[in-house]
Formats: structure tokens, C-alpha cells, sequence
């Protein structure tokens, strides 16, 4: 039987989480702002009512997760206007660079990330940013775990061939 | 003749599963002698590590958890949500009652016309904040997610 969490371990791991959380959420929506608020009011409503988390369902990280994704999709399906989406993803990452290369190395990457369907990036960001398991990117997804890998991989290809075309 | 079945039988999304070490000894096994005879498999493989390295490095988040901790424990941002819809709900309910004090009362230095036109826009606006308040509601009770979400 899982033993329940207690309210300041999930608070430490719930705020461990905002980094990744928020990462996720720029993929989903596009927009550093609107991502910064669907993190927030995730953890607002996480924090503010403990109990609403069942152990017995899982672990936090993918309950969590799953929680955030859902809402930035709430907030994308009430925006609509994605005209500019792309752009706004490709300009999400952050702040000045320590390498000249490692800074267009990692512009290429965003570009490319740019380019992928919205699924294919949520995937590689639970994947090979956050280091999930193929068991918490099915939870998280809602997608059989089954499924986990040939999405990814259909993802990583993508992502490869949009990688090749912004650095060509 | 084996070598080359082997070849043309590409491992494709095995290659992920490899990468991320999800697969069973078995499926590890075939991965590994095939990508040992396929050079498209092999090169294919070390590109996907190669990105996966590069995506694992990157800064897709330019906020640390310290961004959240500041956030989520800043009362003042907590209670000033609270008093901001209750300041702004009890302002409301105060300027609607002026609001018909004044129209219906006959102290009142407005004549009717102007009672009208004034009680019109007023009226409008807080028939559209109703209208609006509504379709919140109702988008609300109709989420999919609100399970999930609360």
C-alpha cells in the first residue's frame, strides 16, 4: 500500500517541479507569460488543497504534470489566436548566452522545437528534458504506455529533421 | 544472407526505447547486433543520442524552482486576489444602489429623460458584466478538465 505524502514533501517537490512544469507549458502554449500562469495556478491549486492529490493513483510528478498540461491546453483553447505561436516559441528561450556557439546551438534547437506539432514536443520535453519514464509520460499524456515510445520516436525523428534544416 | 536480413530490418523506434533504456535484455540484444551491421541504424542512433543530449542541456526554462517558492509564499500576491474580487464585487453592489437611489428617488435633480438615458447605459453595462459572469460559469461547469484541474 502507498503511504500517503505528507503536505511539506509534495510542497517541496510540487515547487522542484516548477522549472520543468513551466518548460512544458511554453511547448503547449507558446507564450512565456500564459505558461507562467498555468504553472501558477497549478501549484496555487495543488498547494491550496493537498487532499485533492490521491496517492493511490501515483506518484506526484506525473499527477502534477498532467495537471499543468491540462490547463495550459485550457488556456490555448480559450486564447485561439496562434498566428504567432511559432515565433513566440522560438523566442521563449531565455536570456544571454556564455558561448557564442552554445547560444546558436541551442537557437537551432529551439527552432526546430518550433517547428514540431504541439505532442511531439510536449514528449521530448517529458522526455529528454525532464527525464521521465515512459510510465510517467503515459500518465501524464493519458496515452497507453504502450504507445510511449513509437510517439517519441516519431518525435525525435522530427525533431531531427527540423534540427538539420535550421542548422543547413 | 542473415547479416543482411538483419540490416533490412531496421530496428526503428527501438532505437528511442534503446536510448532511453526501456527495452528488455532481448530487444537490447537485437538493437545492438543490428546497429552493429547497419549503418543507417547505427548513424541514426547516435544522432537521436546526440539530440537527446542537446534537448537535455538546453535552458527551455529560464525560471528555477526559486521563481515558484517566491510566488507561491508571497502572501501578499494570496491575499490581495481575495480582497481585490471582494473590494471590487462590494464597490459594485454599493454603485447599483446609488445608482437606483438616485433614480427613483425625488429629491432627485434629473428629469426623465435623463433618468433614462442614465439608467439605460448602466443598465447595459451591468446587463453585459452579467452576460459575461454567465458564459464564465458556464465554461467552467462544462470544463473537461475541472476533475483534473481541482
Amino acid at each position: 500500500m502507498t503511504e500517503p505524502i505528507k503536505t511539506d514533501e509534495m510542497r517541496h517537490e510540487l515547487l522542484n517541479l516548477g522549472g520543468g512544469a513551466y518548460a512544458l507549458a511554453v511547448q503547449i502554449l507558446g507564450n512565456a507569460e500564459d505558461a507562467a500562469d498555468a504553472v501558477h495556478d497549478a501549484l496555487a491549486a495543488a498547494l491550496g488543497r493537498p487532499g485533492i492529490y490521491d496517492a493511490q493513483k501515483g506518484p506526484v510528478k506525473p499527477w502534477f504534470l498532467r495537471m499543468v498540461r491540462n490547463r495550459s491546453i485550457d488556456l490555448l483553447r480559450r486564447r485561439r489566436s496562434t498566428s504567432d505561436r511559432v515565433e513566440e516559441l522560438a523566442d521563449a528561450a531565455p536570456g544571454p548566452a556564455e558561448a557564442a556557439e552554445a547560444a546558436d546551438d541551442e537557437r537551432i534547437l529551439n527552432l526546430a522545437l518550433a517547428a514540431l506539432e504541439s505532442d511531439q514536443r510536449q514528449i521530448i520535453v517529458l522526455r529528454d528534458y525532464m527525464d521521465l519514464t515512459y510510465a510517467e509520460i503515459a500518465a501524464v499524456l493519458d496515452i497507453a504506455k504502450g504507445t510511449v515510445m513509437s510517439r517519441l520516436h516519431r518525435a525525435r525523428i522530427a525533431l531531427r529533421n527540423a534540427y538539420r534544416e535550421h542548422d543547413g | 544472407m542473415g547479416k543482411k536480413l538483419m540490416v533490412e530490418e531496421h530496428v526503428g523506434e527501438l532505437l528511442s526505447g534503446f536510448i532511453d533504456g526501456e527495452l528488455t535484455q532481448r530487444e537490447q540484444q537485437r538493437v545492438r547486433l543490428h546497429c552493429e551491421a547497419c549503418e543507417a541504424c547505427n548513424m541514426e542512433l547516435q544522432e537521436l543520442r546526440s539530440l537527446r543530449q542537446r534537448v537535455g542541456d538546453a535552458r527551455l526554462s529560464d525560471v528555477g524552482q526559486d521563481l515558484w517558492r517566491e510566488t507561491m509564499n508571497d502572501t501578499t500576491v494570496r491575499t490581495t486576489r481575495g480582497t481585490g474580487w471582494l473590494l471590487f464585487i462590494g464597490g459594485l453592489l454599493v454603485a447599483v444602489g446609488f445608482g437606483v437611489y438616485e433614480l427613483v428617488s425625488s429629491d432627485s435633480s434629473m428629469s426623465l429623460v435623463e433618468k433614462l438615458v442614465v439608467g439605460g447605459v448602466y443598465g447595459g453595462l451591468l446587463l453585459i458584466f452579467i452576460s459575461v459572469l454567465r458564459q464564465r460559469l458556464i465554461e467552467r461547469k462544462s470544463d473537461k478538465y475541472k476533475d483534473v484541474e481541482i
